[in-house]
């Protein structure tokens, strides 16, 4: 285990007491990480807010709802960002104009992209390793993976939208995570 | 149906994704409940898959939110969230010792939540719960996150009704409550159907309580007591 995880550990377990100290501190390490997630799946900052909101909020209130048996807490909220923000683009109704979104995204006002890099620097490491894994993957793999993961799609429409058999889908995707599984593992 | 490892590990891969629906998105959930929790095998890979699911986060480029967020959750840490909500034993001896007869339309018991990931609201259910809505001096009482309580003046049931209801995370359940004085009385679990609309049917008096509360807590957990409330904005 990492010692950034250990001490993701120790602030969970005293968020879970009500410490506000730590929450801000899973906040300060998670929010950018976070947004940057939420902002790529909905592509729209307010949504994205919203998004990151109620995974704070569900955080706070509901803290045992990480099991620490499960892996690391980075994986348990990240993981419930993405989940907050697959469902809400797939019930915002604006999920019409999305494909433009994805095309051109609206343009980030008042962010310091620097200034967020330099926070998570900690995790910078692992974000390489899991760039560097992504870009291992046979392209075909990669597309389905992405679709699926920042796209929000399910594999019935991405089979439909690239005009393969959605036995395909269900194959590159379960090489394409296995091979990241091998990555990933190796490196971490 | 899927006995073999490899194509019950093929699912477990769109499951973690969530990019499954349909029949699939039902088999992948009869795996979960039936297979997977006793294979070994099946279970770490699992892990595994939703280890690289939280990973694959970390691909999206880091953005500051804006200032704002912070304090607006803070605002939002209302210490009544996280402990004024709970129970005093009296309370949940009561809770505990309590039986509640609550039939859900589409099924309330925990172990036919997954279902609802593929079935569809009955339209029988719907006509009556839309008569219920009419009767003379009928009120809706919204319940936050969309939802609403629709009871009605002598008769005995009520109906929790909501539309694109946000779904609970991956292993959480909405949990319903009777609230009243004395105590709260736990009535079921619910989740949202696959379009995020909730109706739930409860055989309950609605006059025996003060009024309903809907937590979000994990599935596995012991219905003792109110955990927290799922959408505080109810009040």
């Amino acid at each position: 285990m990492r010692d950034a995880d250990r001490e993701d550990l120790d602030f969970h377990r005293r968020l879970s007491s009500g410490d506000r100290g730590a929450f801000d501190e899973l906040y300060r390490r998670y929010a950018g990480a976070a947004y940057g997630l939420a902002y790529r799946i909905t592509g729209q900052q307010i949504l994205a807010q919203d998004v990151v909101h109620d995974a704070f909020m569900a955080l706070w209130r509901a803290p045992e709802a990480y099991d620490p048996a499960r892996g690391p807490f980075r994986t348990f909220f990240l993981a419930l960002v993405h989940h907050r923000a697959v469902d809400l683009v797939r019930r915002e109704s604006r999920l019409r104009a999305r494909s433009e979104r994805a095309a051109n995204l609206e343009p980030l006002v008042g962010e310091d992209h620097a200034e967020a890099i330099a926070e998570e620097s900690y995790l910078g490491v692992r974000r390489k390793e899991v760039h560097e894994a992504l870009a291992g993957l046979p392209p075909e793999q990669r597309q389905v993976l992405e679709m699926a993961y920042f796209g929000g799609k399910t594999q019935v429409e991405i089979a439909e939208e690239l005009a393969i058999p959605l036995g395909t889908v269900k194959t590159r995707t379960f090489a394409a995570m296995r091979k990241l599984r091998a990555a990933l593992e190796e490196t971490g | 149906m899927i006995d073999g490892h490899g194509e019950t590990q093929e699912l477990l891969a769109g499951y973690v994704l969530e990019s499954l629906s349909g029949e699939d998105a039902a088999e992948a959930d009869r795996l979960l409940t039936e297979h997977v929790p006793g294979c070994s095998e099946c279970r770490l890979m699992l892990d595994a898959f939703q280890a690289v699911a939280g990973e694959l986060a970390l691909d999206a480029e880091p953005v500051t939110p804006p200032d704002p967020l912070l304090p607006r959750i803070h605002r939002e840490m209302d210490p009544r969230g996280r402990s004024g909500m709970r129970w005093t034993p009296g309370r949940l001896v009561a809770a505990a010792a309590s039986v509640v007869l609550v039939i859900g339309v589409g099924g309330m018991a925990l172990t036919q939540l997954e279902d609802r990931k593929t079935a569809q609201v009955p339209a029988a259910d719907v006509q009556n719960a839309l008569e219920l809505a009419m009767k003379p001096g009928a009120v809706q009482q919204p319940l936050g996150g969309n939802a609403s309580e629709i009871s009605a003046p002598g008769v005995q049931e009520l109906y929790v009704y909501g539309r694109a209801v946000p779904f609970p995370a991956p292993g959480l359940v909405y949990r319903l409550w009777a609230v009243s004085a004395k105590d709260a009385k736990h009535l079921g679990d619910f989740l949202p159907y696959p379009d995020g609309t909730v109706l739930v049917r409860l055989a309950i008096d609605p006059s025996t309580f003060d009024h309903l509360l809907v937590t979000v807590e994990p599935a596995s957990s012991e219905p003792l007591e109110p955990g927290e409330p799922a959408w505080p904005e109810a009040g």
